[in-house]
């Protein structure tokens, strides 16, 4: 399996970088033969004497800059687990710049940069085209895929302080891919909305926590049709009473071929995995919209090549000559929850999520999060969470958390619902 | 079937269809029910018009649902209050609704408060100040004169969107400006007594309705609009409103906190809840009649008070 050709993407990035850096920069002056620079557009110009001014095209208008926004995410923890180490950490998990803007009457676009455990990352740089007509929507780039009803969000917009454990599990604790997605709904009478969305990408491995000397997932950076990723997402969205709405939905992630490897350079090839995800969604608010209801329900089934571990049946205690063995068996997983906001500013919920481990015997794991949300504004949040781990292959235990999370300025995600 | 007569019946279906996409209504929807009457009131027949959200709701953070972004999806003419009351919910729905009749900038879209001069505008735009509306206090269908002002806005968008039905909406739109000539006779002999009173809300939804009727709003119970209160605060609102004879407190529904209650005994007074739009409720279903409502109230709750200092 080739691990990189960097031709495709040096050609790619010269590319961009000359169009784009060209059209931003300008020249002070257009000689025959230089690429095209946008000219100055009749009433986007700022009227100032130089008469240069348009917009995207000068180095220093800065009349049609995006949508600029900020969020931090900050824990202090406390872990408490069975013949582990324990003990306080005070972290702040992310950090992330977000930028929205229209690029013209057709189609809008998006970046997110995230700082994260002294890393920096563009998690979603996407554009959605809305020029097809109806309400159909192309979405193309890096971005959070339609799965289900939590997989969209980033973690700092979640109930919880941490994604549900059968989430991070079976699809990882956030799950972008380079791809394009179309999105698209329909009406069923006046109270009922279905939508649905299909996806290919290049690759859909989701983010997982890495442990040394353990095998890690791998994808071909150059891939035949039937070797991309694919989503599906089929969801109905209608009213319950005059007070309740109920969503139920099916999302699926399709990963025809991956790997995994090990440092000492095994692999194991030709692998594929498919995740099926069922949910059910119930939300009531009172007829002043300040206290509101929710519960869902969101249940997993992790088929074909779901996990691996190292084999070292060879020499003891010898890295150099161990070997994958890869799990095949089919598990499943849920998680559901209740959440209730009695003003505008506090709401409480329960959750529990329980799943089967691809590994041999199936050991299962549960979660129980117990949490408590204070609003300090629209901007501002304050949680406190109580997090029950249930493990039978690995340490029970339980974590303690206080998240403090803000955004400045215009924030937003390309989220569906 | 001979030809003459596969015409003729083609030409019947045609003429059918024709007069039957003539006589469709024009369907408008709002974000009030405040704006879904005043459409009702100058559109008449010729309009069928739904709001989106409930009189009672906080209008700030609404949560949307199925019906809305269908609505959206089929309307000719959406109208909103504007001044960024509606601004964390509508331009999702708008976006997802994808109706190009009612894009912002085309004529289906209307934008209630153009042309009103708004209240509050802040000086400086900062989170400090809270959850500020850059443009102003959006609040203004609380205000005696917004029905004329809405009135007019709503009659131009119609008119723009079904020029057909000119005379017939400017006859209605002349008899709800006799409704609201006499209306506005009975709010202003109202303020006569409620001028120079003292009050409290909660939020700042009733700047506007004080102007004209000259109460003197002493303070808020929300720290900064948004922001709920500190015990600080509170004690200092109180203070105010001790030293100032401030003994009401108004508020809407979605704001009737236990704070409220709190702050209205402490200051010896009484907790005034008013409709902060128009609601389903006999008496408060049309604009007027909700701001009839808010002076009876009003004046029933300056009486119910103990006189002398």
């Amino acid at each position: 399996m080739p691990r990189s050709n960097s031709l495709p993407v040096f050609v790619f990035t010269a590319c961009a970088c000359s169009t784009f850096s060209l059209h931003a920069q300008g020249s002070p002056f257009q000689t025959p033969g230089m690429p095209l620079v946008k000219q100055p557009v009749a009433g986007q110009g700022d009227g100032k004497a130089d008469g240069q001014s348009a917009g995207q095209s000068t180095r220093f208008s800065s009349e049609f800059n995006p949508a600029i926004s900020f969020a931090l995410d900050g824990l202090l923890t406390h872990a408490d687990f069975d013949g582990d180490e324990d003990g306080f950490e005070l972290e702040l998990r992310s950090g992330e710049i977000g930028i929205n803007a229209w690029v013209d009457p057709r189609a809008w676009a998006y970046g997110i940069v995230v700082f994260a455990e002294d890393e920096v990352a563009l998690e979603e740089g996407a554009v959605h085209f809305t020029g097809l007509g109806g309400h159909r929507v192309l979405r193309a780039g890096r971005f959070f895929v339609d799965f289900g009803k939590q997989m969209q969000a980033h973690e700092h917009e979640l109930r919880t302080i941490e994604r549900p454990a059968v989430l991070r599990e079976y699809l990882g604790a956030e799950l972008a891919g380079d791809g394009v997605q179309f999105d698209d709904w329909h009406s069923l009478g006046d109270e009922t909305v279905l939508r649905y969305s299909i996806g290919v990408f290049h690759s859909l491995l989701g983010e997982v926590e890495e442990e040394a000397g353990s095998p890690f997932a791998v994808d071909s950076e150059l891939k035949e049709l039937d070797e991309l990723g694919y989503t599906a997402r089929l969801t109905a969205f209608t009213e319950v009473g005059d007070a309740g709405t109920l969503q139920l939905g099916a999302s699926a992630r399709l990963i025809p071929d991956f790997g995994f490897e090990l440092d000492n350079g095994a692999s194991a090839e030709g692998l594929d995995n498919s995740v099926l995800g069922l949910d059910l969604t119930y939300g009531w608010a009172d007829e002043t919209n300040t206290r509101r209801f929710t519960a869902g329900l969101e249940w997993l089934f992790d088929a074909g090549d779901n996990g691996a571990a190292v084999n070292d049946s060879g020499t003891p205690l010898d890295p150099s000559d161990d070997t994958i063995d890869t799990f095949d068996e089919t598990v499943n997983g849920y998680y559901g929850y209740v959440d209730y906001a009695w003003n505008q500013q506090q709401s409480a919920g329960i959750q529990h999520s329980w799943l089967e481990l691809p590994e041999p015997g199936e050991p299962t794991l549960s979660e129980l999060d117990v949490y408590y949300t204070h609003n300090l504004s629209e901007f501002g949040r304050l949680r406190l969470g109580l997090t029950f781990v249930d493990a039978e292959s690995g340490a029970d235990g339980m974590i303690a958390a206080l998240q403090y999370t803000n955004v400045i300025g215009a924030h937003g995600h390309g989220v569906n619902f | 079937m001979r030809l003459d007569r596969l015409l003729l019946r083609a030409a019947a279906f045609l003429l059918l269809a024709l007069s039957a996409g003539a006589s469709e209504k024009l369907r408008v929807v709002t974000t009030l029910p405040d704006l879904a009457d005043i459409v009702r009131q100058v559109g008449g027949a010729r309009v069928d018009v739904n709001a989106l959200v409930k009189g009672t709701e906080n209008q700030h953070a609404v949560v949307a649902k199925p019906s809305m972004l269908i609505a959206l999806s089929r309307a000719d003419v959406f109208v909103q209050i504007g001044l960024s009351l509606e601004s964390s919910w509508v331009p999702g729905l708008l976006e997802n609704a994808r109706n190009p009749r009612i894009a912002p900038g085309k004529p289906g879209f209307v934008n209630g408060s153009d042309g009103w001069p708004a209240l509050d505008v802040p000086a400086s735009l900062s989170r400090q100040g809270g959850d500020l509306h850059p443009h102003g206090n959006p609040h203004f269908n609380l205000s005696p004169r917004a029905g004329r002002h809405l009135a007019a806005r709503i009659l131009a968008a119609l008119v723009a969107n079904d020029p057909a039905g000119r005379s017939e909406y400017e006859a209605a739109h002349a008899r709800y400006a006799l409704a609201l000539d006499a209306a506005e006779a009975r709010w202003a002999k109202a303020a006569e007594r409620l001028r120079g009173v003292a009050v409290a809300t909660y939020h700042q939804e009733f700047d506007y309705l004080a102007r004209e009727c000259g109460l003197v709003i002493v303070g808020t119970v929300e720290l900064k609009p948004g922001i709920p209160p500190t015990p600080a605060h509170v004690i200092g609102l109180v203070d105010a409103m001790r030293v100032r004879g401030a003994r009401l407190v108004l508020t809407g529904a979605w704001s009737n906190t236990r704070q409220v209650a709190q702050v209205a005994e402490q200051a010896q007074g009484r907790v005034v809840e008013l409709p902060h739009a128009v609601t389903n409720a006999q008496g408060s279903d049309t604009w007027i009649g909700m701001m009839d409502q808010i002076h009876t109230k009003l004046l029933e709750a300056l009486d119910s008070l103990p006189r002398g200092p």
